[in-house]
C-alpha cells in the first residue's frame, strides 16, 4: 500500500509538470511547413535580420516594396515610387484600404512611425533607415523620404527590414518581441506556438494579396543541425529547409529536390593595405600574387564540391555591381605569383598571421600549402567559434578567409569599401575608390549608376583589395508537396516563394 | 534523519552558491564580444558600445555579479541578452523538454538493468556471459549514433515515430509519448550497459553476505533471500548509479537533443554559450545544480526508505 502511494505520488509529481509549452502542428497538404537553421530572436521591428531570420518576420510585417526572386524591384504597400534628380528624396504613394491585424489603419503616418522606429533603435539593420533625415507626410496615403545624402539602397531596404511594417501601437513595447502585429498575409497564432520550437502563422483574412500566399498555414521549426534537418525533410515533417552541399547527393537520392543560386563569395581579405602589420600587403604587386596563388578551381571542385562559380570579384549576380568581365582578372599561376612577388622586393616571399575559423578548417591546410608554394609563411591562431566576427573585425588581422553574403551593391559597399566600413577591418582609406563610389552614389539611379557601380568594383578587383575564390552556392532542399523558388540576394527564399506542387 | 536530509540541503545551498560564482567569474571573462554578436557584423563600433552600457556590462565586474545575485536569490534570473523571453521563460519552456527524457529513460534504465543484472548474477553461466556481452556492445554504441540509426529506421524508412522535435504532454500525451520513444530509447540503450553491471556487482555481492547465508540455513525461499532481503541490500549502490547516470544523461542529453532537434536544456546550452548570452548560461547552472541537488536528496531518501541501516547510521 505505502509503495503504490508513493509510486502514484511521484506519477503525480511528474505529470503535473507545468504546461508551459502548447502544441506543434503537424504538416498537412494546406500547411507550409519549413524549418531554419537559426532560432527566431527577436519580433521587435527594431531588430529583424534578413538572411535566414527574415522567414520568421516576413509572414506577419508586410514590406513596403519587395524583392522578385530575380532581385527586382517591385511594389507591394508603396505601389509607387519616384526619386528627385539628385536623389535625396524619395516619394512613396501608398496603398489604400489596407489595416493591421489589430485594426489599426496603415497610412502614411504608420510608415513614419515605422521608419523613426527604426532609424533610432539599436537594432542590427538601424543603418537601413539610417540615411533618412526626416519623413515627410503629404497625404494619408502619400509620404516623402528626405534623405542626408543619397543612398542606392534605399529601395532594396525597404523591400525588407527597412520596409517591414508593424502596427504603430506596437512599436516599442515589451511585447512585441514576443508578438508581432501586422499586416501581413499570415498572423503569427501565439496560442499554438513555442518559442525555439515551433512558430505557427495562421491566413490573415483580411489580406490584400492572398493569392501570392496560397498556404493556409505555415510553419518554422528551428532545426539547426543538417542531419536532423534532412531527417525531417525525408520524413515528411517539413517540406523545405536548407541544405548544405554535402547532403545533396543523399537529397537527390531520396528524391528530394535540391535547389541552387550563388549568393555568399569565399575568399580571402586583404585587408592590411597600408602596411601596417605586414608591410608586404601594401603593395599591390603583392595583393595580386596571392591572387594568383590559389587553385580555386580545385578547391572548388574536391573542398566545395563544385557548388559554386570561380570569381574574382566581391559581388554575385544580380548585384548591379557585379561585372562578368572582371571574372578570370586572375588566373592560378604559381610562378608569375612568385615574380611578382621578386618584383614587388619580396624574393622569399614573407610571413603573415591568420585566424584559425573552425568553419573553414578545410581550408586552413590548403591556404598553408598553397601560399608556402609562393613563398608566404601562414602562422594560425585559432579563434573560437562565439568570437569569430569580433575577431576579425577588431582589426588584428593583416588577411583572412571568409565567407561573405551578399544583398545590395550599396549595401555590400557600405560593409567593406569605405575606410569607415565594418569588413574593411585595417581602416585603410583609399581616396580614388571613395570618390568613384560618391560617382555612384550621386548618379540617379539606372544604367549610369550601375555602371559607376562597376567601375567600383573594378577599382577593387584590379587593385586587390580580396582574393575572392569563389561565388558558393545557398542550396535549398525541398519535398514533393512544394515548389520553391530561390532568392537573389538572400540564403532563404522569402515566404511568397513556396507554393504547392499541384 | 530530518537532520541528515537537512545537513544536504545545507550542502546543496553551498554548492550552488559556489558554483555559481565560479561560473559567473569565468564566463564574464568572454563578454567583450556578446554585443557585437547580438548586433551581428555591420554594427558600428558606436553601436556596440552602446550596447554594451545598455546591457550593463561597462560595470565592474563584482557590480555585475552582484547585481545578478540580488535578483538570483528573489528569483528573477533577468532578461536573456540574445532571445526575446526572459530566462526563467526559456528554462520553463526547456526543463520540462529534458527532464521528462531524462526521467524515463533512467526509469526504464532502472527496470531494465535491474531485470539485466539481477538475472546475471542469479543465473551466471550462459546467461550471464551473455547479458555481458550485450551490455559491453551497448556501451560500445554511441547514443547519437544509435540515435541516427533509429531515425533512420522508424522515422524514414518504416514512418512510424517523427524523426525530430517534441510536444508536450498538455498538448497530446500520445503525440509526446511518440516524439520521446526514440530520444528515450538511444539514451536507455547506450546506458543500460553500465547499469546493469553495477547491478550485477552489487546483487552478487550482497548474496554472499553471512545474513544471506543463514537465511538460507533457516529454509527461507530463494526467492524471499533474494527479493526481500538481498535487493534491499544492494539497492544503495543500484540508487548510487542510477543517479550519477541521471546526472550524466542531463549533462549529456545536448546531443541527443541535437540528433532529435529537441529544444531542451541542452539546445539551450549550446545556443547561450556559442553566442555568450550569460544570463540563459547562468540560468541553465543554477537549474541543473538545484536538480543534481534534488535527485541526490531523492536518493538519500530512498536509501534511507529501503534499507533500514542507512537510517541508522
Amino acid at each position: 500500500m505505502r509503495n503504490r502511494l508513493i509510486l502514484s505520488a511521484l506519477t503525480a509529481a511528474f505529470l503535473s509538470v507545468p504546461p508551459v509549452a502548447q502544441a506543434e502542428v503537424g504538416n498537412t497538404p494546406e500547411t507550409l511547413a519549413i524549418a531554419g537553421i537559426l532560432d527566431n530572436d527577436t519580433f521587435d521591428r527594431a531588430g529583424l535580420s534578413i538572411g535566414h531570420r527574415a522567414q520568421y518576420w516576413m509572414p506577419v510585417f508586410d514590406t513596403l516594396l519587395y524583392t522578385a526572386p530575380d532581385g527586382k524591384t517591385m511594389p507591394n504597400l508603396a505601389t509607387e515610387w519616384r526619386f528627385n534628380g539628385d536623389g535625396t528624396e524619395l516619394t512613396l504613394k501608398l496603398r489604400e484600404g489596407v489595416k493591421f491585424s489589430d485594426g489599426t489603419p496603415f497610412n502614411a503616418e504608420a510608415v513614419k512611425a515605422n521608419l523613426e522606429y527604426l532609424r533610432d533603435g539599436v537594432g542590427q539593420n538601424t543603418w537601413m533607415a539610417g540615411a533618412i533625415k526626416n519623413v515627410e507626410i503629404v497625404g494619408p496615403a502619400e509620404l516623402k523620404l528626405h534623405l542626408k545624402e543619397p543612398d542606392p539602397g534605399m529601395l532594396f531596404n525597404l523591400a525588407t527590414v527597412g520596409g517591414a511594417m508593424a502596427s504603430p501601437a506596437t512599436l516599442g513595447k515589451a511585447d512585441s518581441k514576443m508578438l508581432p502585429i501586422g499586416s501581413g498575409p499570415y498572423i503569427y497564432d501565439t496560442a499554438r506556438s513555442v518559442t525555439g520550437r515551433q512558430y505557427v502563422y495562421k491566413r490573415n483574412p483580411d489580406y490584400w494579396n492572398a493569392g501570392a500566399f496560397p498556404f493556409e498555414t505555415m510553419t518554422i521549426t528551428p532545426i539547426n543541425d543538417l542531419s536532423a534537418r534532412m531527417n525531417a525533410l525525408k520524413s515528411g515533417q517539413v517540406d523545405a529547409a536548407a541544405g548544405e552541399g554535402q547532403v545533396v547527393t543523399e537529397a537527390e537520392a531520396s528524391k528530394l529536390t535540391v535547389s541552387r543560386l550563388p549568393v555568399d563569395w569565399l575568399g580571402l581579405f586583404l585587408s592590411d593595405r597600408d602596411g601596417k602589420m605586414v608591410k608586404a600587403l601594401s603593395d599591390v604587386r603583392v595583393r595580386r600574387a596571392l591572387n594568383m596563388a590559389f587553385d580555386e578551381k580545385a578547391i572548388l571542385k574536391f573542398v566545395a564540391r563544385g557548388y559554386g562559380e570561380v570569381t574574382d570579384q566581391p559581388f554575385v549576380p544580380p548585384s548591379e555591381a557585379f561585372d562578368p568581365s572582371l571574372d578570370g582578372t586572375y588566373q592560378y599561376d604559381p610562378k608569375a605569383a612568385r615574380a611578382l612577388l621578386a618584383e614587388a622586393g619580396y624574393p622569399n616571399g614573407f610571413s603573415v598571421t591568420m585566424p584559425d575559423i573552425g568553419t573553414l578548417a578545410p581550408y586552413t591546410p590548403i591556404i598553408t600549402q598553397q601560399l608556402k608554394d609562393i613563398g608566404v609563411t601562414v602562422s594560425w591562431v585559432k579563434v573560437p567559434p562565439n568570437v569569430t566576427v569580433a575577431e576579425l573585425l577588431s582589426g588584428k588581422y593583416p588577411m583572412f578567409l571568409f565567407r561573405l553574403g551578399s544583398q545590395s551593391p550599396w549595401a555590400d559597399f557600405n560593409k567593406f569599401a569605405f575606410a569607415n566600413s565594418p569588413w574593411n577591418t585595417s581602416k585603410a582609406k583609399d581616396e580614388k575608390l571613395e570618390a568613384l563610389l560618391k560617382t555612384a552614389q550621386y548618379t540617379p539611379p539606372g544604367k549610369e549608376q550601375n555602371a559607376a557601380m562597376q567601375a567600383a568594383n573594378r577599382y577593387m578587383v584590379e587593385n586587390a583589395f580580396f582574393a575572392p575564390w569563389f561565388r558558393i552556392d545557398s542550396i535549398y532542399i525541398s519535398n514533393a508537396q512544394v515548389k520553391v523558388q530561390m532568392q537573389a540576394q538572400n540564403i532563404v527564399p522569402w515566404p511568397r516563394n513556396y507554393a504547392p506542387a499541384k | 534523519m530530518i537532520r541528515y536530509l537537512l545537513k544536504r540541503v545545507a550542502s546543496g545551498i553551498a554548492l550552488l552558491c559556489l558554483v555559481s560564482t565560479v561560473t559567473f567569474m569565468m564566463v564574464f571573462g568572454a563578454t567583450g564580444n556578446v554585443a557585437r554578436n547580438i548586433l551581428g557584423e555591420n554594427a558600428t563600433a558606436d553601436q556596440v558600445t552602446a550596447l554594451n552600457s545598455r546591457l550593463g556590462l561597462d560595470r565592474p565586474l563584482m557590480v555585475q555579479f552582484g547585481d545578478w545575485v540580488s535578483h538570483a536569490v528573489r528569483g528573477d534570473l533577468g532578461p536573456s541578452w540574445t532571445m526575446s523571453e526572459s530566462v526563467a521563460s526559456a528554462l520553463a519552456s526547456r526543463l520540462p523538454v529534458t527532464l521528462s527524457m531524462v526521467t524515463i529513460a533512467v526509469a526504464l534504465m532502472a527496470l531494465l538493468a535491474a531485470m539485466l543484472g539481477i538475472a546475471a548474477a542469479v543465473r551466471g553461466g550462459w546467461a550471464d556471459r551473455a547479458i555481458q556481452i550485450v551490455s559491453v556492445a551497448g556501451f560500445a554504441m554511441p547514443n547519437f549514433w544509435l540515435g541516427l540509426l533509429l531515425v533512420l529506421t522508424f522515422s524514414v524508412e518504416l514512418g512510424l515515430l517523427p524523426a525530430t522535435g517534441y510536444v508536450s504532454f498538455s498538448a497530446s500525451p500520445s503525440a509526446w509519448a511518440a516524439s520521446l520513444v526514440l530520444p528515450v530509447t538511444s539514451l536507455v540503450l547506450s546506458g543500460i550497459a553500465s547499469a546493469s553491471q553495477q547491478i550485477r556487482g552489487a546483487v552478487i555481492d550482497a548474496l554472499k553476505q553471512d545474513y544471506v547465508r543463514t537465511l538460507r540455513a533457516r529454509g527461507v525461499s530463494p526467492r524471499s533471500v533474494l527479493y526481500r532481503h538481498a535487493l534491499r541490500n544492494a539497492m544503495p549502490a543500484a540508487l548510487t548509479v542510477l543517479s550519477v547516470q541521471f546526472i550524466a544523461l542531463l549533462g549529456g542529453a545536448a546531443v541527443i537533443e541535437r540528433v532529435f532537434a529537441i529544444p531542451g536544456m541542452g539546445s539551450l546550452t549550446v545556443s547561450a554559450a556559442l553566442i555568450g548570452d550569460v544570463p540563459v548560461l547562468m540560468g541553465v547552472v543554477v537549474t541543473l545544480i538545484i536538480v543534481v541537488v534534488l535527485v541526490n536528496i531523492l536518493v538519500d531518501f530512498l536509501n534511507a526508505w529501503a534499507n533500514p541501516k542507512v537510517r541508522m547510521s
